[in-house]
């Protein structure tokens, strides 16, 4: 079976790995480059919570091959904040406690990331359909959506 | 995983060159961002030895118009083709697809070409391409054929592709002043669910506000093949926006489905929700043409 040089950028660090054409890009994440933030939920795109951001666009890494990926630019949860000091987004999922088990936050994270950076100003409407492909089943979203419209007031600095 | 090779052309005409090689058949299969593939190959629905990735063809990734044509190429994704300004407020029906095609991580892999190929009635942008009579280009090594998307489409994942072809555009007319064209769904919830029941329509009148033209699409017209609802389309063509009536086609409309139950509706739930999708359609047309 056929080997391939898989290079991409992630998180800004450039990697030259050799994968399997069957390999999926998740578990390339996970399992080769060690990065666990990223979550497997349903493994056939109907819950959204192992997305990633490929070339500024959200992807869900389950269905996409890890060769697609080549050339690509990635950014996981792991490159969002550090723990000292934390994105907008996170703090305002903390104050909102709009995490409760946690698993598809990564995915909450980086789909309204996108959000807020092409729209500072967003309507629930929007933010509703940003979240859209990711399933919570903790929170009612009702928690995550009021997170994002703090985190918008907090990174547009206009409280 | 099931394992398999992954081909990676260099350029189109490698492509073109691979294919012709080595057609395609149930051991070789054609890929785009692939965003349904890892689940046909978990279902085993999918068996191939060899996939060809098409990704990286950015070159079939365009929305171009020439002289009133729209052409679309095959591996435009659904969140490429709605970002562009030359889908205009005439053609907000791909707009009301997107909106409810998968979620945003599928729309932005999803492609145009994908769907068309694809061929099976939980596409829902093949209604839409139906009802603009949309045309596409398929190319093998040296030579080149343009068909109507209508006879493309064959079957519940048939279609008219030979097997050293690959379809490398669609292309169709610009809605114009007359015209109006729209899109209706039902399915469980908004977001990544396939419908019960879709429907397109697309309608052209007369200074007299009479219906020209009219055509009408749905995903399961026979059982789970795309397709024009030809016999409806008749029963509208020469009545009037100003008095539409769509309830009286009902008759017209259930004799013409051939809908068939499975876990997500029964026949009979679908039947009566494309009567009510066709209403609706319609009437965001008329909608649109009487605010011109």
């Amino acid at each position: 079976m056929a080997k391939h040089l898989l290079k991409f950028t992630v998180n800004g660090k450039d990697h030259a790995l050799i994968v399997d054409s069957h390999e999926r890009l998740l578990d390339v994440l996970r399992d080769r480059l060690g990065l666990r933030g990223t979550k497997e939920g349903c493994s056939t795109g109907d819950c959204g919570i192992c997305a990633v951001i490929m070339n500024d666009r959200l992807v869900n890494s389950c269905l996409t091959f890890a060769i697609q990926a080549r050339n690509k630019h990635l950014t996981t949860i792991e490159a969002i904040g550090t723990e000292e000091n934390l994105h907008p987004l996170q703090d305002a999922f903390m104050k909102w406690n709009a995490c409760q088990c946690g698993f598809c936050i990564p995915a909450m994270i980086l789909t309204t990331k996108l959000l807020l950076d092409q729209t500072p100003n967003p309507s629930e409407q929007e933010i509703k359909a940003s979240i859209s492909g990711i399933l919570c089943r903790c929170t009612g979203y009702y928690k995550i959506i009021q997170a994002v419209k703090t985190a918008a007031v907090e990174i547009r600095g206009d409280n | 995983m099931r394992r398999f090779d992954m081909y990676v052309p260099a350029n189109f005409d490698d492509l073109l060159a691979y294919i012709d090689e080595h057609p395609i058949s149930n051991e070789i299969h054609l890929i785009a961002n692939g965003s349904d593939i890892i689940n046909r190959i978990q279902r085993r629905q999918l068996r191939a030895r060899t996939l060809v990735d098409l990704s990286g063809l950015d070159e079939l990734n365009y929305v171009k118009k020439e002289n009133g044509t729209i052409r679309v190429g095959a591996l435009t994704t659904i969140s490429d083709l709605i970002s562009s300004s030359i889908i205009d407020s005439r053609l907000e029906v791909f707009r009301e697809v997107a909106s409810k095609f998968g979620g945003p991580a599928i729309r932005n892999v999803a492609t145009v070409g994908g769907n068309i190929c694809a061929a099976s009635s939980s596409e829902d942008l093949l209604p839409v391409l139906l009802v603009l009579d949309a045309k596409v280009r398929l190319r093998s090594k040296g030579n080149e054929r343009v068909i109507p998307i209508e006879e493309f489409l064959k079957g519940k994942r048939q279609t008219d592709l030979k097997p050293n072809e690959i379809l490398v555009e669609t292309m169709f007319e610009e809605v114009d002043n007359r015209s109006a064209c729209a899109f209706e769904k039902i399915g469980m919830r908004n977001s990544l669910i396939i419908a019960f029941v879709n429907c397109a329509v697309y309608l052209r009148v007369d200074e007299s506000s009479r219906i020209e033209e009219a055509r009408v699409a749905f995903n399961r017209v026979a059982g789970k093949t795309p397709a024009r609802a030809k016999r409806t389309e008749e029963q509208l063509k020469g009545t009037s926006i100003t008095t539409n009536n769509v309830s009286r086609l009902e008759p017209v409309i259930r004799g013409e489905l051939r809908t068939s139950p499975d876990f997500r509706a029964s026949a009979e739930y679908r039947s009566d929700v494309a009567c009510v999708l066709l209403k609706r359609a319609m009437n965001k047309c008329i909608h649109e043409l009487e605010g011109r």
